[in-house]
């Protein structure tokens, strides 16, 4: 008999392990009756998370540390059993921005990856001018977005004369557009979406920021695991399966096949496509830019990019840090130390390494 | 029960209508909504799932509570203004399903939000917006008084920094020294904490 397991994600690109563990019937493999749950906002996916309303999600990598340390909502400690991928996120500005950067620096086109140092000079004339600052898009305040922007202006130094606001993913190419924003930071298949609008310019990716660093994660709370920990490696096991289906290519336009069909994300295969296949729009009649990592789901074995890691943790901590979410004072209590290490679930994911072995030596 | 009545007698007395910035996209449990709380103490204006215009919202209405369908993806947003400073903050008030808004209910602890069902009988509606205003406000004034505590800490470890530096260049007992601090304040009409302070930055400098 099997069981139902309530799974929440925000529909992206990079939900792809979600949507190929169903549709390719992993997760029914492993005894599991998988309802996916898709949600509109990450506030409350982690709220139906934090009070049992799903079981498990497809979460933002900072989210089980913001909720286990009570940022921004409720105090939940959440529990990682695997990293379901890495990088993902592009920044995309607005074409008058880039019209302007052009003008300023003297350019026929755009660099790719392009340095944030293009932006010094508007935002100086800006600041003496004493005219609005610039603004930009995330999506969510404890998101990998919010942090590689920062990270992307730190090198200027200009992440603190930047406005960094949030707005829904869906929202952006229309607020490119309309003004309202002269830039974002969004994941797949967002940035491909405008570039296809003609509302944006794609001038780098989140592997041009940081490489190789986890984008999603699997969560649960703990209290979740605790109850179930055997229906939660199983669940484990289904999406390594499906991350592993995901590293070769050929697989990869099957996935955005399977993705745009199953009606998640409501968006055509010309915009989910490119970055599975290592391709990136750029901007509207150009030829797109290759970046292979662009969507990371696996490498070589199940640890290198599945493994749910401390290092993965305290990076989060010191992003938190940085962006002002947690005080100095705070981060260093030793509690906190106890609450990542309850956060990388080792044991979950080893559970789940041995469930696949012992599935493959039965056939 | 009576205390709280008299309190929301006097708030009536007191301010003006208080205003709600609806944010739902269903248009006829708006409709209930708003109808609900004709001739209450609130005045409603709505707006549909709109992303980045309801940031001009806020900023335009500065609403005193905010009530959204919680399936809007415009909560990402409102969550976030909390982190900003110069956001007050606000109640919110969040619809959802009958059986969820339960769940959820009963394992908020914050008191930041509070979640109702998507059932707008008018005497419930405004029983619950009551309800989510009191805990809020309660809760703030909590959050107030532990800052108080706080501050009330620091003040008390910089009279005592300044008794002990009097202590030492001025030989002088430990009554004494609070004796001189209190005059002094008592002399220029500030607070002791004050002159605790400028007597440190001074007597550092000497030294």
């Amino acid at each position: 008999m099997s069981v139902e397991v309530k799974l929440g994600f925000v529909p992206l690109t990079d939900s792809a392990p979600l949507i190929v563990a169903q549709e390719l019937g992993y997760f029914r493999q492993f005894e599991l009756d998988v309802k996916l749950c898709p949600q509109n906002s990450w506030s409350t996916l982690r709220d139906k998370l934090q009070t049992g309303l799903l079981d498990a999600a497809q979460l933002l990598a900072p989210i089980p540390l913001a909720s286990s340390l009570g940022l921004g909502g409720m105090q939940v400690q959440m529990t990682v059993p695997m990293v379901l991928s890495q990088n993902g996120n592009a920044i995309s500005l607005s074409r008058a921005l880039c019209d302007e950067i052009l003008l300023d620096n003297k350019l026929s086109e755009l660099p790719f990856p392009m340095p944030s140092n293009l932006l010094t000079k508007i935002v100086q004339r800006r600041a003496k001018k004493g005219e609005k600052k610039l603004r930009f898009a995330t999506v969510f305040p404890y998101s990998c977005h919010q942090y590689q922007l920062l990270d992307w202006l730190k090198v200027e130094n200009m992440h603190n004369v930047i406005d960094v606001i949030t707005i829904p993913p869906s929202e952006m190419s229309g607020s490119l557009e309309s003004g309202l924003i002269d830039g974002f930071c969004v994941g797949g298949p967002w940035s491909a979406k405008s570039v296809r609008e003609g509302t944006g310019v794609t001038v780098l990716t989140s592997y041009h920021i940081w490489q190789d660093k986890a984008e999603k994660v699997l969560g649960t709370t703990d209290a979740f695991y605790q109850k179930e920990p055997e229906l939660m490696a199983k669940l484990c096991a289904a999406l390594l399966l499906a991350c592993e289906w995901l590293q070769y290519l050929p697989n990869r336009f099957e996935a955005a096949k399977l993705m745009s069909q199953s009606g998640y994300l409501n968006e055509p295969i010309e915009v989910i496509a490119p970055s599975l296949l290592g391709s990136c729009l750029i901007q509207q009649n150009q030829s797109p830019q290759h970046v292979p990592h662009y969507n990371r789901f696996y490498e070589s074995n199940f640890i290198v990019v599945n493994s749910p890691t401390l290092e993965l943790q305290q990076w989060l901590l010191q992003k938190m840090l940085d962006s002002h979410q947690i005080s100095s004072k705070d981060a260093q209590q030793v509690v906190v130390t106890q609450i990542m290490q309850k956060i990388v679930n080792t044991a979950c994911f080893d559970e789940a390494v041995a469930l696949l072995a012992k599935q493959r030596h039965k056939y | 029960m009576n205390k709280n009545d008299s309190h929301h007698e006097n708030t009536t007395d007191k301010r003006d209508k208080l205003s709600i910035l609806l944010i739902d996209d269903d248009q006829t449990r708006a409709s209930e909504l708003i109808a609900a709380l004709e001739n209450s103490r609130y005045q409603v204006n709505h707006l549909v799932s709109s992303g980045a215009s309801l940031l001009k919202q806020v900023d335009d209405l500065k609403p005193d509570m905010v009530v959204i369908d919680i399936e809007s993806p415009d909560r990402d947003i409102l969550d976030s203004l909390h982190t900003l400073s110069n956001f007050n903050p606000k109640p919110i008030v969040m619809f959802s399903e009958q059986e969820d808004a339960d769940i959820i209910t009963r394992s908020v602890k914050s008191g930041v939000s509070a979640y109702v069902c998507g059932n707008a009988d008018p005497k419930r509606v405004r029983a619950i917006l009551d309800a989510a205003l009191a805990r809020f406000e309660d809760y703030q004034s909590v959050k107030q008084e532990l800052v108080n505590t706080k501050q009330e800490l620091e003040a008390t470890k910089i009279i005592d920094t300044a008794k002990r530096l009097l202590m030492k260049s001025r030989n002088m007992s430990e009554n004494e020294a609070f004796h001189a601090l209190r005059k002094m304040a008592m002399d220029t009409g500030q607070k002791i904490e004050q002159v605790a302070k400028t007597l440190i930055s001074v007597l550092n400098t000497i030294k």
